[in-house]
């Protein structure tokens, strides 16, 4: 079976008045079909470049990116038949009622008008907006907004969804809904690339993980595997926790932590 | 599904934008107006229609209605739609849809032109007070309401190019001012050939000026082939440079 998504040595480099800036340094990655694979990494390490180049939005430097078996530089509008979007800052028009936004989008992707409206209908009844799918989005809470950025990221059925950093922002009943809802997409056959900053998100959610850290990717592997790792590396009793293999991937550690507080304090 | 339906869906969504801020469209009626009454409150009366012949018996109203066309079709709010676009990052959502670059570009230059050619209509109706009759008839407005439409969709698109180069909702603003010294650098209060050697030259190098004798034209005169196509050559000229320019610009947006 074809890879959901595969990189090979993915660059980004952008060019300032102050130099270049390499965002992501050669990035390797492989996730299958049907997986949910999270994607983490400390602020600026380069994960939502990467989902970028990988969702056809920013150019790639050099390097190759497939996904669902097209090459997304070749090929930019059949990988987008394939892939949807819910990006950092919900990509939502205010102007535009719920309902407005998913059957353009919907028609946008190719969609004839009356299966616009069905598609519309059944995934404000997915995301449970029914009742304020002619409402103008502006009106919208932050978690309905983001369930209304989920759903339009799925009116073409993609097989692979990105979604970067869902969740950020979003009150815990929020947030537990943005997870049924990705729990479910995933169980229809979707592939979900996740990137997150809350590693609690990623250990519920992601069957396999990558951490990236400077641009390059420092971890990879199950949560347990990436766990049973650190554990007989640093001879612990017991397996630790995400945050502490997060920690000790882009080269921070609890000890090392506490020291630098200590230092301060003295 | 072709590029032309994308634009199509994309025009009706940017004309839903505007019909729902329409506190937005209220100053592109009032200011041209406004600039319309002081004009002819300054200069109408060294001008009288009785004794000056490139009014031709109309008001000197008629001869000022071309800049306030002008001037509406120039406030075109499209760009800085696209910035809120960008902003909110529903522009990255569009470009994740496999949507023609074109398309996307168009969408809302269409919708530009349609608001122009309906502010401009209510413009003419709101100047028929003035005593203006468009001397060309029915044929006359039509293409006076294509000129300006063309215009507004040319100035959109100069907009659109500073939008997606910026992102920037201030620089975008301050890119309209442009339009003021193209404004005046034209024949606004008198024929070309009145005004003085270097002002008649600037007029000559600017564009605006055809767009402007073009409408007047229409407005003052039976309709005259010769200056309205002059006008319609360097709007299409334009209109081309424009869109071009655009389509590069989204197609190297990263």
């Amino acid at each position: 079976m074809k890879p959901a998504v595969e990189a090979h040595s993915l660059v980004k480099q952008y060019r300032g008045r102050s130099g270049t800036v390499d965002a992501v340094r050669g990035v390797d990655l492989q996730v299958s079909t049907g997986e949910i694979f999270g994607f983490l990494g400390p602020n600026g390490a380069g994960k939502s470049t990467t989902v970028r180049m990988l969702a056809t939005l920013t150019s790639i430097t050099s390097g190759t990116a497939r996904v669902a078996g097209i090459d997304v530089a070749a090929d930019p509008d059949g990988a987008r038949r394939c892939i949807g979007a819910a990006l950092q800052e919900a990509g939502l028009d205010p102007r535009q009622t719920g309902r407005e936004l998913l059957v353009l989008q919907a028609r946008l992707f190719g969609s004839s008008s009356s299966a616009a409206a069905t598609r519309a209908r059944e995934l404000l009844e997915l995301v449970d907006l029914v009742d304020a799918a002619d409402r103008r989005i502006k009106g919208y809470s932050g978690g309905m907004k983001r369930r209304l950025d989920l759903a339009s990221a799925l009116v073409h059925e993609p097989e692979v969804l990105f979604l970067d950093e869902p969740t950020t922002g979003l009150d815990p009943a929020s947030r537990l809904t943005v997870w049924d809802e990705v729990r479910r997409i995933n169980g229809r056959g979707t592939t979900v690339f996740l990137t997150t900053q809350y590693l609690e998100e990623a250990d519920q959610l992601c069957n396999r993980l990558a951490i990236i850290d400077g641009g390059v990717i420092v971890r990879e592997g199950t949560p347990q595997q990436l766990k049973a790792e650190v554990r007989e590396r640093r001879g612990l009793d017991a397996d630790p926790t995400l945050d502490e293999v997060f920690l000790d991937a882009t080269g921070r550690t609890r000890d090392r932590l506490a020291g630098e507080v200590q230092e301060v304090v003295a | 599904m072709s590029a032309t339906v994308q634009a199509r869906l994309l025009c009706g969504r940017a004309l839903r934008e505007g019909l729902r801020s329409p506190e937005a469209l209220l100053p592109t009626v009032f200011i041209p107006l406004f600039f319309l009454v002081v004009n002819v409150g300054q200069a109408g009366k060294i001008f009288p229609s009785s004794s000056t012949a490139f009014l031709h018996g109309q008001g000197y109203a008629a001869f000022q209605l071309p800049s306030s066309l002008l001037l509406a079709a120039s406030f075109g709010s499209a760009a800085l739609y696209l910035v809120e676009d960008i902003e909110g990052g529903y522009f990255d959502k569009l470009r994740a849809a496999p949507v023609s670059r074109p398309a996307l570009v168009l969408g809302r230059l269409l919708a530009e032109a349609v608001k122009s050619a309906l502010l401009t209509t209510v413009l003419v109706i709101a100047a028929l007070p003035f005593g203006i009759s468009i001397a060309s008839g029915p044929l006359g407005f039509v293409l006076l309401l294509v000129l300006t439409a063309l215009w507004a969709v040319v100035f959109a698109g100069f907009m659109q190019l500073i939008a997606l180069k910026t992102r920037s909702a201030a620089a975008t603003n301050s890119g309209g001012l442009v339009f003021f010294p193209l404004l005046f650098l034209t024949p606004n209060f008198v024929p070309r050939h009145m005004l003085t050697r270097p002002m008649e030259i600037a007029a000559t190098f600017n564009p605006v000026t055809y767009v402007m004798e073009a409408i007047r034209s229409l407005i003052l005169e039976d309709l005259a082939v010769a200056p309205v196509a002059r006008g319609f050559g360097v709007l299409a000229v334009l209109f081309v440079l424009m869109v071009a320019l655009n389509v590069r610009s989204i197609r190297s947006y990263d």
